[in-house]
């Protein structure tokens, strides 16, 4: 056997040694695919539900309770409080008892059309813009009804996110109509985009706060100096330490995607072997920036420090949380410097459309070359130590 | 008080003396907060939006205007022969307009003819929105063009945007962003320094000295309250400039909810510091408790109300839920104390029992050394 693998097996004994004798890492690196994907995956929900609407009816007629009635059927909308005048629901709007409330006039029913006026507490702009499309979509069907039709009928609702049941007007005879095919996710089943994007995070935040604690503790406790002196190469030094790093990523990598099909049923429709490729390099770029972080700080307290600085930004930048589409000019911009994007786009690719290998080897190779020369830079100043 | 002042004296010449946690506590407010503040928009615009036009008449390039014109949509080419399926398998749209042969005979014969939208619901929030949006457009375009007999409008929405009338995300996140920023670091730096001291094995001079538990807390706490009030002013500014924030007209209810949530925060670090007595531990029960379940369950992202009953109660025990609140009613919508008096309260509570924490940690410590 060469000298070289001989010193890297040895090397890597060590490390194996002292992480399994290290008993709170290894709790911490097992337990957040786990807890932390499931909690993510329930919690991170934009489903608008129970909406509270306020109602001043001016009108106090059947056509405005018809109205009223079409309004809340079969809707997540609670309607918590009927008001004599419109300043009693403002007051309640200010003081947060209420979404939104409307405004039915006078005049509803009376032949001409009557205005009725939505006011939705807007600073989730969101939820607003949901309410609004919900309420929307409620007095076009109330209007095409002719008045007479309360409500939605059930069989157009729609269980989606979105409008909390939005419903599809049926548009009068005659005239086109559009039909939307949800594909690739035809239950519109909301966890499927966050796990998909929090599986990556966690590896890739795991991956290089581990390494960067591992890096920096021979420097903190002096041992470095013992490891220096022996025949082992730099290069070989950083193997022996990140390739049990390596490993336990992968692990957390395959039991959070377990997990995912577990508990949220996600569908993996793609090659496997390149989700497993992707994680690798995604694992590599993880501890190179971890390595990184280490050799230009003194403590281990520096270290993590540094780490909980840089981490946030590659999470918000991946497009893992929030679609990049929607993310101004320069953050779309600044998102191709982000490592995690690519392998976001990959595990999406996968997992939820079974891309095409056109499609998606930019990515990969984005990310090979991230992780390459990450992992390079990292070598190279771990030398310098 | 003197005591208390000297202890915070001690802590300051400590700070002092670490330039990169000083570079930190200004820097790292300013770019996490642009971040945070500025990438999580859930508005959809430009959506690249495959046409496939099998019919190709004046009145389907018509239909295609009206989505032309909206600005959510933006047409995107695709190769000629390249199917719906595959150019989204690629990420080359997000969605897929179809207009069938023969549209423009079939509305005028009257018999409706059906469009078809493919969308690619990864995103399925995204997807059911512009899924809704395009019946929207299709009925504008019904109306427009005079198709169809559409009955006479019983009622007309006349809608009113309160508080937020742009429908502006930054605002939004904007202000959720600077109650994660004031609770990262301060909490931080409480971890650390506890930590510390157990580390070094300072802390049995602390025990050894006349100091109280409470004065030695207390002591610790003012200085990283201060550095907290220092971040509120940068992300304060940094939130006029950038993300729209209004001065609000009672700016003390802010202020009140601020020092209580930083005490709240760094009380809470300390405990972390405490239980541990090790740095690189206090700091991942940091990471863990107050950032990530802040950033999750605080209603930063979303409103707390979408999160499932089984694990809601969490957020009430997070002071970033009812700072969050404040930051919000004072800042956007500008009520005074009659609605942020509730979670001024909550706030109030929650740092007095992670001071009540701290103490009888410190206690028992004392006891035994």
């Amino acid at each position: 056997m060469p000298a070289a693998i001989r010193r890297y097996i040895a090397l890597t004994t060590k490390e194996v040694q002292q992480l399994r004798r290290n008993r709170v890492l290894l709790i911490q690196l097992m337990l957040p695919p786990t807890i932390v994907l499931i909690i993510f995956g329930f919690a991170l929900n934009p489903k608008v539900r129970d909406l509270r609407l306020g109602i001043v009816d001016e009108s106090l007629t059947t056509e405005s309770r018809g109205f009223v009635d079409s309004l809340t059927q079969n809707v997540d909308f609670e309607v918590v409080g009927q008001y004599r005048r419109a300043k009693d629901a403002e007051d309640a709007l200010r003081s947060l008892d209420l979404d939104a409330f409307i405004v039915i006039p006078a005049d509803l029913g009376r032949g001409q059309t009557a205005s009725v006026q939505v006011v939705v507490d807007a600073v989730d702009a969101n939820t607003a813009q949901i309410t609004q499309g919900y309420l929307g979509v409620a007095l076009e069907e109330y209007n095409l009804s002719g008045g007479g039709g309360g409500g939605v009928p059930p069989e157009k609702l729609r269980a989606g996110p979105m409008l909390v049941r939005s419903a599809h007007p049926t548009p009068p005879p005659g005239v086109p109509q559009v039909r939307p095919a949800y594909i690739y996710n035809p239950g519109l089943v909301t966890t499927w985009y966050y796990v998909t994007g929090v599986m990556s995070i966690i590896m890739f935040i795991n991956a290089s706060l581990v390494a960067s604690a591992f890096a920096v503790k021979e420097k903190e406790t002096g041992t470095i100096e013992q490891l220096l002196m022996t025949p082992a190469q730099t290069g070989e030094m950083l193997l022996a330490k990140t390739s049990p790093v390596f490993v336990l990523m992968m692990v957390v990598l395959f039991a959070a995607l377990i997990v995912g099909m577990l508990v949220f049923g996600l569908p993996v429709r793609g090659a496997l072997w390149l989700f497993t490729v992707a994680g690798g390099f995604a694992a590599l770029a993880g501890i190179g920036i971890g390595v990184m972080v280490a050799t230009v700080s003194r403590s281990q307290q520096q270290a993590q420090l540094l780490t909980f600085f840089v981490n946030p930004p590659i999470t918000l930048l991946s497009g893992a949380t929030a679609p990049l589409d929607n993310m101004p000019e320069i953050f779309q911009k600044l998102s191709y410097i982000d490592p995690l994007r690519y392998m976001v786009t990959i595990v999406r690719g996968v997992t939820l459309k079974d891309s095409p290998w056109s499609a998606l080897w930019p990515n990969l190779l984005a990310l090979a070359i991230f992780s390459i020369v990450l992992f390079a830079i990292s070598a190279w100043r771990f030398r310098k130590v | 008080m003197k005591k208390i002042m000297a202890q915070a004296w001690k802590e300051f010449m400590l700070f002092r003396r670490d330039k990169l946690l000083i570079l930190l506590a200004v820097l790292m407010p300013i770019v996490l907060m642009s971040l945070a503040g500025g990438t999580q928009s859930l508005r959809l615009r430009n959506v690249p939006l495959l046409v496939y036009d099998y019919d190709n008449t004046p009145l389907s390039r018509t239909y295609l205007e009206t989505y032309g014109a909206a600005l959510t949509f933006h047409f995107t080419p695709h190769a000629p022969d390249e199917s719906p399926e595959s150019a989204l398998n690629s990420w080359r749209g997000r969605a897929a307009l179809i207009i069938p042969q023969n549209f423009e005979r079939d509305v005028h014969r009257g018999d409706a003819p059906v469009v078809q939208l493919m969308i690619d619901a990864t995103d399925s929030n995204a997807a059911t929105a512009l899924g809704n949006y395009a019946q929207a457009l299709n009925t504008s375009f019904a109306q427009k063009s005079g198709i169809g007999r559409i009955p006479p409008k019983l009622v007309k929405m006349e809608q009113r945007l309160w508080f937020n009338p742009g429908l502006s995300n930054p605002v939004y996140f904007g202000t959720g962003a600077l109650g994660l920023m004031l609770i990262i670091f301060p909490a931080l730096l409480g971890a650390l320094t506890t930590a510390k001291e157990y580390e070094m094995g300072t802390v049995i001079q602390a025990y050894a000295s006349s100091l109280t538990a409470v004065q030695w807390i207390l002591g610790k706490a003012i200085l990283y309250v201060a550095i907290g009030l220092v971040d509120l002013v940068i992300c304060f500014t940094l939130g006029l400039i950038a993300f729209g924030f209004r001065f609000p007209s009672d700016p003390t209810v802010l202020l009140v909810a601020t020092v209580l949530y930083l005490m709240g925060g760094v009380f809470f670090g300390m405990m972390m510091g405490n239980a541990t007595g090790n740095q690189s531990a206090a700091i991942q029960g940091v990471q863990m408790g107050s950032f990530l379940l802040s950033l999750l369950l605080s209603g930063y992202l979303f409103a707390v109300r979408n999160i499932p009953v089984q694990i809601r109660w969490i957020s009430s025990f997070l002071p970033a839920t009812h700072y969050i609140g404040v930051v919000r009613n004072s800042v956007l919508r500008d009520v005074g104390w009659a609605t942020s008096f509730q979670p001024i309260v909550a706030l109030l509570i929650l740092a007095f029992s992670f001071f009540a924490l701290n103490v009888i940690q410190m206690r028992k410590m004392q006891f035994k050394a």
